[in-house]
Parts: structure tokens; sequence; C-alpha cells
């Protein structure tokens, strides 16, 4: 693809370097901070990053880690998952969330999700549950939370844990409470493209539980106990179980505390991007879904994190939009029970048809805070262009 | 006088040049952060360096192990010998996967994983060795190339704190089949942040390698996952920090290198009087720390403390003697070299930008503890 900007008409699918660049003077007091304490990963910074995002989130606990797939099975470790146990995921989402059971030395067993919100079908869950099953993975995609009051009534008929994968639910709320805290635990990646995303790998475990937070922190930084963070001695501390090492950098952790006093004001920009995204394709032919908001029984935020639609002819339509420098992404092209990774749990093609579908008609389209409103109206005429063969 | 063992102010001289890199990144016209162009170009640099035909660069050097491990496919049912004397990362990579450690004991004196009695540790079960290099000093690579070669086992080197040595005509990093650089930043080649590499010769465990640290994708085809991967990535960031450093790093090096000379030189006549310095030399040699093993360690400690000088305690308690490793401890077997070592060593500081003042106070300091 010729880089977004050769193209008037070119939209990227991601950037943030307008508002990095806004934002610099902010960046470059926590980086000097960085640079004063001496301490570049598992630092000072790094623990005022905890305290933020727990107070953002109204988590008592945030462990940082390196990244949203060591948060996600360090989770599972911390919450006791491990070898024979079954924990249930849903058969559409990012890899992690599948795999970081396997990490756990666990088996994920597959459900089928929602068609509207993708999130996991608490029917499909029920159904997935055996004997062996320990806990249930919601993972929250794109727009707003699975459908909780579901997942929860699933897990309290056959006394699971509720591990949520919230990596991408940063701001998304459930009757006032924050993503992640529904359950036992939660997760938040900090990837680039992520509504608060650094300029590398960063995740957090966040949980109410102090035993999983306890037990997350440790094995976080090879299983030692005592204090490690912001302590660079405590690198020669006793190890109580077999950890790993998923520090999470200071500078990670700066150029987080600079964007979050702007990320509620991000997250506003993004609805009102998304608005406009609506209604310049609501009747676009050959759009068959835009991100819509599920009611529920209890007031709920949604965060538009990414703007996906279901589209006839996916894959034409994505040629189409390269070829003019529109960048786009398919999340996900293929479903996690038929991912080669996974071809030893012994799951059919056509066993979860919501799944099955996304995948085959999903595709995200340009949408980050800095996305400017005409590159909007651009990438909808470019999609109308395709279906209709002439723009509006 | 105030001499930390850590070294203070790490990258000071180089601060501004690093902000430059940060925002240079952070407003990149492709926005890409991990795996970029930057990392790959740090990847050939290294290769260059060393002579491997594959780098892999990767979260940590703890994830560099983790990424050896899988690739070589081993898990429940197979055995790793690693030292009883180290970092948690050479017993937590094995047990992760559901293989078992079994340690063994090591030198009394280099520290590093003895030979001998890895050899006799070798089971049916036995799949790989995974020797460290400890402090200053390479293991007996040799010898482990040997018996690896002699029982058909995979060679793994741990190589976290030796990148830059040289032992014979061939580099840390370069004698097994997979070798581990960790970039963590009181590290030879350390960063600003966490960051490790793998190197290897051999095509298929790079490209595992390459598969595991970014979720089992081949890095063709977006979002299709071939075998159980991690996130174990390089930041780009980081990346451009490395490339700007990698210049001085033999200089810095050399420092280290002038430094243990000299301490050396000055503790000869010390080993009567109960404190032993490491062998002298350069072959094989890696001045990330520099440690000494001293009778009356904790005298010594308080000691030094008095007089303004930082010191560490590596490894306290051997591994299996830790909780998280107790279960893989065979029932009566017993590893007294690494015991001492845990109540002996102590490590005093070899920071490059000490001055040669800071140098001679340090060694003065040490000595006159023995009159």
């Amino acid at each position: 693809m010729k880089p977004p900007t050769a193209t008037p008409a070119g939209v990227p699918f991601f950037t943030q370097a307008a508002s990095f660049d806004a934002w610099w003077p902010e960046i470059t007091t926590h980086l000097d901070d960085v640079f004063d304490r001496g301490k570049f990963s598992h630092g000072r910074k790094v623990e005022q990053l905890e305290r933020a995002i727990a107070e953002y989130t109204g988590a008592r606990f945030a462990v940082a880690v390196n990244n949203g797939t060591d948060a996600l099975t360090l989770l599972l470790r911390a919450a006791g998952v491990g070898p024979d146990d079954e924990v249930v995921v849903p058969a559409f989402s990012f890899v992690a969330s599948a795999s970081s059971v396997a990490l756990a030395k666990a088996r994920p067993a597959f459900a089928d999700i929602d068609p509207v919100t993708y999130g996991i079908d608490p029917a499909s869950a029920d159904a997935a549950v055996t004997p062996r099953t320990k806990a249930i993975m919601p993972v929250h995609l794109f727009t707003q939370l699975c459908d909780m009051a579901g997942v929860l009534k699933v897990a309290a008929r056959h006394e699971l844990s509720v591990l949520e994968d919230s990596a991408e639910a940063i701001g998304m709320r459930w009757d006032g409470k924050h993503a992640g805290l529904l359950g036992d635990g939660g997760v938040l990646s900090f990837f680039p493209t992520k509504t608060l995303g650094a300029i590398g790998d960063a995740g957090m475990v966040i949980t109410d539980d102090p035993g999983i937070a306890e037990r997350a922190g440790t094995l976080r930084h090879h299983g030692r106990i005592g204090r490690t963070i912001d302590h660079i001695a405590g690198i020669s501390n006793l190890s109580g179980a077999s950890g790993t090492n998923s520090k999470m950098d200071d500078i990670q952790a700066a150029v987080l505390l600079a964007k979050l006093p702007h990320l509620d004001n991000d997250i506003a920009t993004r609805a009102r991007l998304a608005a406009a995204y609506d209604e310049r394709l609501k009747d676009v032919p050959g759009v068959l879904r835009t991100p819509t908001v599920v009611q529920r029984p209890v007031p709920t935020d949604p965060v538009h994190y990414v703007y996906l639609i279901e589209v006839e002819r996916r894959d034409d339509l994505v040629a189409h939009l390269t070829a003019r420098g529109i960048g786009t992404e398919v999340y996900y092209p293929i479903p996690l029970h038929t991912q080669p990774v996974f071809a030893d749990l012994g799951y059919r093609p056509g066993q979860f048809p919501h799944a099955e579908a996304a995948c085959r008609q999903a595709v995200g389209l340009p949408f980050y805070a800095d996305l400017p409103a005409d590159a909007v109206d651009r990438v909808s005429e470019a999609i109308r262009e395709f279906y209709t063969g002439s723009a509006a | 006088m105030n001499l930390p063992f850590f070294p203070p102010d790490l990258f000071e001289a180089d601060r501004e040049a690093m902000l430059a890199l940060v925002h240079e990144v952070g407003t990149t016209p492709d926005q890409k952060f991990i795996l970029g162009e930057r990392t790959a170009r740090l990847e050939a640099a290294l290769a260059e360096m060393t002579g491997a035909k594959h780098v892999v660069a990767c979260g940590s050097g703890t994830g560099g192990l983790e990424l050896s491990v899988r690739a070589l496919g081993l898990g429940p049912g197979d055995e790793v010998i690693v030292p009883a004397f180290c970092c948690q990362p050479v017993a937590s990579a094995v047990a992760n996967v559901g293989a078992t450690p079994v340690f063994a004991d090591i030198d009394p004196w280099t520290l590093v994983m003895d030979p001998i009695e890895t050899e006799k540790l070798i089971s049916p079960r036995t799949r790989a060795l995974l020797p460290a290099h400890v402090f200053s000093i390479m293991a007996d690579m040799p010898a482990f190339r040997d018996i690896a070669a002699r029982h058909s086992l995979a060679l793994i080197e741990d190589a976290a704190v030796a990148q830059g040595a040289v032992l014979g005509d061939r580099p840390a990093g370069r004698w097994g089949d997979l070798g581990v650089f960790s970039f963590f930043q009181v590290k030879a080649f350390g960063t600003a942040g966490e960051g490790g590499m793998v190197l290897t010769d051999d095509d298929e465990l790079a490209r595992a390698c390459r598969m595991i640290r970014n979720h089992g994708q081949d890095g063709v085809h977006r979002f299709l996952h071939h075998r159980l991967g991690l996130n174990s990535r390089f930041d780009e960031v980081l990346a451009a920090f490395q490339l700007y450093r990698l210049p001085g790093f033999a200089e810095r090096l050399e420092r280290r290198a002038k430094i243990a000379d000299y301490y050396t030189e000055r503790f000869a006549a010390l080993a009567e009087r109960g404190v032993k310095a490491p062998p002298p030399g350069r072959d094989g040699r890696c001045y990330y720390v520099y440690s000494l093993l001293v009778e009356r360690r904790e005298e010594m400690r308080a000691w030094l403390t008095e007089k303004g000088i930082g010191s560490h305690v590596y490894y306290p308690v051997p591994l299996p003697r830790q909780q998280a490793f107790g279960e893989y401890a065979a029932p009566g077997q017993d590893w007294p070299n690494a015991v001492r070592a845990g109540l002996q060593n102590v490590a005093i500081p070899i920071w490059p930008h000490l001055t040669d003042a800071n140098v001679e106070y340090i060694a003065d300091t040490v000595c006159a503890f023995t009159q």
C-alpha cells in the first residue's frame, strides 16, 4: 500500500501523531521525571499510572504489566486457572482471549457471540460449560460491553469465575461500574491503537480482589515476593511462584499519563465521529450493519473504540479502499475455533454461525480521535462509490 | 562519598537525544511502534556484530528464554538442566511450559553451572541444557557443546548478562542452538526499558521464535495463528535508543573491563584474608557485575555502607530452595556450592561512568576491610 499521505484523498487506518505532537510538552514533563528517577521499567512512573488508572476506573487494584496478552495470562493464573481447567471464551475475538487460557495451561472452550454487540452469547456460553469449567471470559469488543447480566447469571448458576477481557473497554461502564470490574477481574491493553494507547506495548490487570491483585503483581516480576516496583534491589527477592517478566516500561507509562487527562474528551470526539459515519453510511446499499448500541436494563456507557461495519463483498471493498489510500483492518478474518493453533480442540466450521458471519463480513474503518471530519466524508463516499458505482 | 550499587544517571548524557527519539517515533509517519523498521535494523546490526544468522528481538531476556523453550517444542515430561545459582527465568521459562527444570550445582569460584555435575543429571527425559553466564564469567561452553552433542540434547545459552563477551574466538550468544541477550537497563547493553534478543543459526528455530513472539502469526497473514504464541515484542522507541547507543557500546564495555582488571589486581592479595576476587582475564568475560566471595559478608557490606559504597547480593538462596521451584528439587539433592555462593557473594559498583578516583576509593575501602 502506498503511504496514506501520498494521495490527497488518503486516510490512514490509524494515527495519533497530531495528538502526540500537541501533547509533547506534557509528555516531556513525565519523561523528564523518568530520566531523573533513572528506573526505566517497573518504576515510579509505572506506579503513578497504576494509581491514575485505579482512580479512573474505580478499581481497588491496578497491576501494570507489559501488554494486554500478559495481563490476561496473569489474571487467569492469579485467579487459579490451571491445568485440567476449561475457560469459556467467545469464538470471535483477538487470539489472546483464547491463547492466554492455553498459556495458563488450561483449555479454551468456545461459545458463539451476539450478532449485534459481538459479545459472548450467554446461552451459548451456558451450553459450553462442562464439569471442568472454571471460568467464563466475556470479551468486550469495539463499542460496548457484553450482556453482563446474562454472563453473570450463567457464572452464578455454575459457580464460575468471571474474568473479563476488557482490553478494548477503557471508559465502558455497566450501571456505573467500569469494564473489568463486573466479575473477579479484568484487563486493559494500551496497545497504540487503543482508545488510550501507548507508543509500544503496555497493559494492566484491574480487579477489586486483593488476592488476585497480589498474585498477578508477583507473577509479573518473576514471582518475587516483597516490594519490586520502584525498587531495583528487588531483583534478588526470592520467588514464591514460577512467574515471568512482564514489567511495563516507564517511558510508556509517561506517555499514557500525559494522554489520560484527554481520554474523556477523546471518547466524546469518537462518539461524534461515529455518529458522522452512521449518518453517511445509513442508506448505503451493501452496508449490512453499522455499530449499534444495545439498550440494557441498566444504564451503560459505550465507547466507540473501533468503527466496525459489516458489508457485502468485504474483501473487494477493502481492495477498493486500499486503492484509494484508505486504510482498513479486518477484525477478525478467522474465528478462533478454526484457527490452526486450536485445531486439536476438535471444533468444526459451522458451529458458531454468528462468529463466522462476522468474520466474513466485518471490517474496521479509519477511526481515532485525530480523524478529521472531512476524512469521514471521504471514506464514506468511497464506500458508497464501491456499492453504487457513483458518489452521492 | 556516595557510590550507589545500581548506576545512577544511567542515560543522563544521552537524555536530550533520547527524548528527541521518543518524539520522532511518536510522530513517525507510518505510526508503527512495535516490531517495525528500527527493530529490523537493530536485529541486522546485532547479527552483523555477532555473526549470528538470525537475530530475533523480543520483549525481554526472559521472553527470549521463553521463546527458545517453546521453539524447541519442550513440554510436559521433558527435562531441562539449569543452574541452581541463577536468576529465576532459567527455571520459570522451563516450568511455565509444563517441562521440568533439573538443577545442577555450580563451580565454587566461577559460579557458573558445572559441566560434570550437569552430565550426572542427564536422564532419558533430558531434552536440553540451559547454562547461564553469571556476573562476569561465561559458562564453560565448549564443555556444554560437547555434552549436548554426545547426548543429542539441545543447547540454550543464557547470555543475558554477557553480551559483548568472547570466549576463544566465538562471541557469547553464539554457542548454543539458541542464545539469549537481555537489554534490562543495568545490563552491559541495557536500554531504557525492557527488551531482549534470541540468536540462532537455525532457520527453523528462527522462524519459530519469530512466530511465537507475535501470537503465532507468520508476519504475512495478519490474524492467522499457526501455533501457540506469546506477546514478546520489541518497541520501536527502544530500537531507536539501542541503534543510537550501539556505537558507544564497545567503549563502555572496555571501561567496565578496565575497572575489573584494576579491582582484580588490587584484590589478588586478599584471598587468604577471606575476600576472593573473580579470576583475572578477558577471555570469556563481560563485566556486567563484579562480584566477590566474602567470608564475613554482612560485616563487609556494613563496612561498605558506612563508607558510602553500595553493594548487592545476588541469588541469596539457590533456585530449588525457593518456594517457586521446590517441587522440582529431588529428595536429598543438594547444591553446596550454590548455597555457599548465596551466602558469600557481594557485588560492588562497576558502572562505566565511575571515575578513576571512585574506583580507587572502592578498591581502597575493600582492601581496608581486610586490614
